[in-house]
């Protein structure tokens, strides 16, 4: 790849932010580390940025809806069904559809909140199942030694029931931030903005400089994410790993 | 002092009770063993005490109050709760498991620590070596020990304990059996125990209560009383053939009244801590019709001998008792 073709990396510079170019004749190497290194403050960090801001809000509203939702369906067995069916059935749209769905069903404006509202639906299902997973692998004679010394319903669920769930909730997490970050990448396509603008931009142009950049960060945002939940489970637990290496 | 007051508990969408008009009286200090066949409703009579179960007929009384005096979670806060399964709390340190009724009642952190280092102590389980550790870092045995030690946190007058040694194997049962006892021994606690095994129920129990299916109370004695004088065809099948020499168990050498020990070199020793049982078991081994009595331990000369003539006697006697 990549004859230079005498054009100087400034030129190709200018060429490139005036957006109108395309075509073989602005390459200078398959990654140009110029424009990366000149368009870094500018375009690579907000964009960067940005993705974590949609997946983080997404994810958080998410876990606010799921958690009193999943102890809920734990608790009164009937709601665990119904709640399947449909968090599954957000789960299951394909996530282009669920973005144009959005948009011309329901009628949001093109932007953030349709994203944040796709990636809110798809988080539901991991996250109600394994809240509901979680507590029911709670040992019920853990929970009849807490009631019979004295504990509410409401102690027992915050002192035993959810720490004790909290590695299968945390794995639940896990699996759904991954899954946002992934899905979130698209939401540029319905004007969300991150990572996925540099994708989609790149593509536009056949600029692999961008979509390379995009791609690379949001492997690294995924990866990053899935160990700071791994790191705070392990704080949040120290009980369950040294179990595992008592066994 | 507890005390059952026709008692009875049947299910919703049941016409069967689990239990079936039960009347006894437990006294203070003592071990009330609730023990039968599985579906006698020992369990379910046991954790209505503190209101785990409510009965649908009856009433019980502590000290002569009711126990819907107060609400549920404030009883069962006063006495002491300690199950086969154990069901400590893996999340949470060994101190952390023995402190959980002192901080629901909100002792100061020095007054409970102090609390939870006694208790370690009392159970055998050094405190500078498992106050930090996590449940699952112990063997069965030491955490059924730290089960009871939660169990008596609080310092509460009444302890459940459902099948507490249960779940371990009989060498470390028998251990755990006897430091209870010997545990009690300072503590007193008015305790009702439940078991399915009828030995640990003459074992530890000052009064058995035998159930029978349907939670009705086919007998409520002594051990001693029981083994000697069984109620009913039910009792006495459930007691087992060999309950001659499960009384023998009840008495130990060292309570006999023994023959002079001139001219017996040859007979087997005999420790007086030794139940008659295990001491008929010795005699009989060594192919001797009687042993010489030596005091418990190392040494010391012998106080006499025991013929097996004199524990059949003794078997034959309806009054015998433990002394």
């Amino acid at each position: 790849m990549g004859s230079a073709l005498g054009a100087t990396p400034i030129a190709i510079l200018a060429f490139l932010q005036s957006e109108f170019a395309t075509g073989e004749q602005k390459k200078v190497g398959f990654i140009d580390w110029e424009w990366i290194r000149d368009n870094f403050r500018e375009d690579i960090v907000p964009a960067f940025f940005q993705s974590i801001y949609l997946c983080a809000v997404s994810l958080a509203i998410a876990i606010v809806i799921s958690v009193p939702l999943g102890i809920l369906a734990a608790r009164y067995r009937a709601l665990y069904p119904p709640l399947t069916i449909i968090t599954g059935f957000f789960y299951t749209i394909p996530s282009f559809s669920m973005f144009t769905i959005l948009l011309f069903i329901v009628g949001f404006e093109v932007g953030r909140t349709p994203a944040i509202v796709a990636l809110v639906l798809y988080s539901l299902l991991v996250l109600i199942r394994n809240v509901v997973t979680g507590l029911d692998s709670v040992p019920p004679e853990t929970k009849d030694a807490a009631r019979g010394m004295g504990l509410t319903d409401r102690q027992i669920l915050f002192r035993v029931e959810l720490p004790l769930a909290l590695p299968v909730i945390v794995a639940g997490m896990r699996i759904a931030i991954v899954t946002l970050i992934g899905i979130s990448v698209i939401g540029a396509y319905i004007g969300a903005g991150g990572l996925g603008d540099l994708i989609f931009d790149g593509i536009t142009r056949d600029f692999p400089t961008l979509y390379v950049t995009g791609a690379v960060l949001s492997t690294l945002l995924a990866i990053g994410a899935d160990l700071l939940f791994v790191g705070a489970e392990r704080i949040m637990s120290p009980w369950a790993r040294r179990s595992r290496g008592a066994t | 002092m507890i005390e059952f007051k026709n008692v009875s508990k049947t299910y919703a969408g049941s016409d069967r009770a689990v239990v079936n008009d039960l009347s006894f009286t437990v006294a203070d200090g003592d071990i009330c063993v609730l023990v039968g066949p599985s579906g006698c409703g020992k369990t379910t009579s046991m954790r209505m005490v503190n209101r785990l179960i409510e009965p649908t007929n009856g009433e019980i009384l502590i000290d002569g109050e009711k126990n819907t005096s107060m609400s549920g979670t404030q009883l069962r806060r006063k006495i002491g709760y300690a199950i086969q399964q154990i069901g400590l709390f893996p999340h949470r340190t060994i101190a952390h498991n023995v402190a959980t009724v002192p901080n629901l009642v909100g002792w100061d952190s020095d007054r409970t620590a102090r609390r939870v280092d006694e208790l370690l102590d009392l159970v055998g389980l050094p405190p500078d070596q498992y106050r930090d550790r996590y449940p699952a870092e112990l063997s069965g045995g030491q955490q059924q020990r730290v089960g009871v030690a939660r169990a008596l946190a609080a310092d509460p007058p009444i302890m459940l304990m459902d099948e507490p040694f249960g779940a371990v194997d009989p060498i470390t049962r028998d251990r755990l059996q006897n430091e209870f006892l010997h545990i009690q021994e300072d503590i007193k606690k008015t305790i009702v125990f439940v078991t399915h095994d009828i030995d640990e129920a003459i074992k530890m129990g000052d009064k058995i209560a035998i159930l029978r299916e349907g939670g009705v109370l086919a007998q409520y004695d002594t051990p001693e009383n029981i083994l000697a004088n069984p109620d009913s065809d039910f009792v006495s099948s459930f007691v087992g053939t060999d309950r001659v020499l499960k009384r023998l168990s009840l008495v130990l050498v060292r309570d006999m009244d023994l023959d002079p020990a001139n001219g017996s070199d040859n007979l087997p020793r005999i420790s007086d801590g030794l139940t008659l049982k295990d001491a008929l078991s010795e005699i009989i081994g060594a192919g001797a019709d009687r042993g010489l009595v030596v005091p418990d331990g190392n040494g010391g000369s012998p106080s006499g001998t025991l013929s097996i003539d004199a524990i059949k006697t003794l078997s034959h006697d309806a009054e015998v008792t433990s002394g």
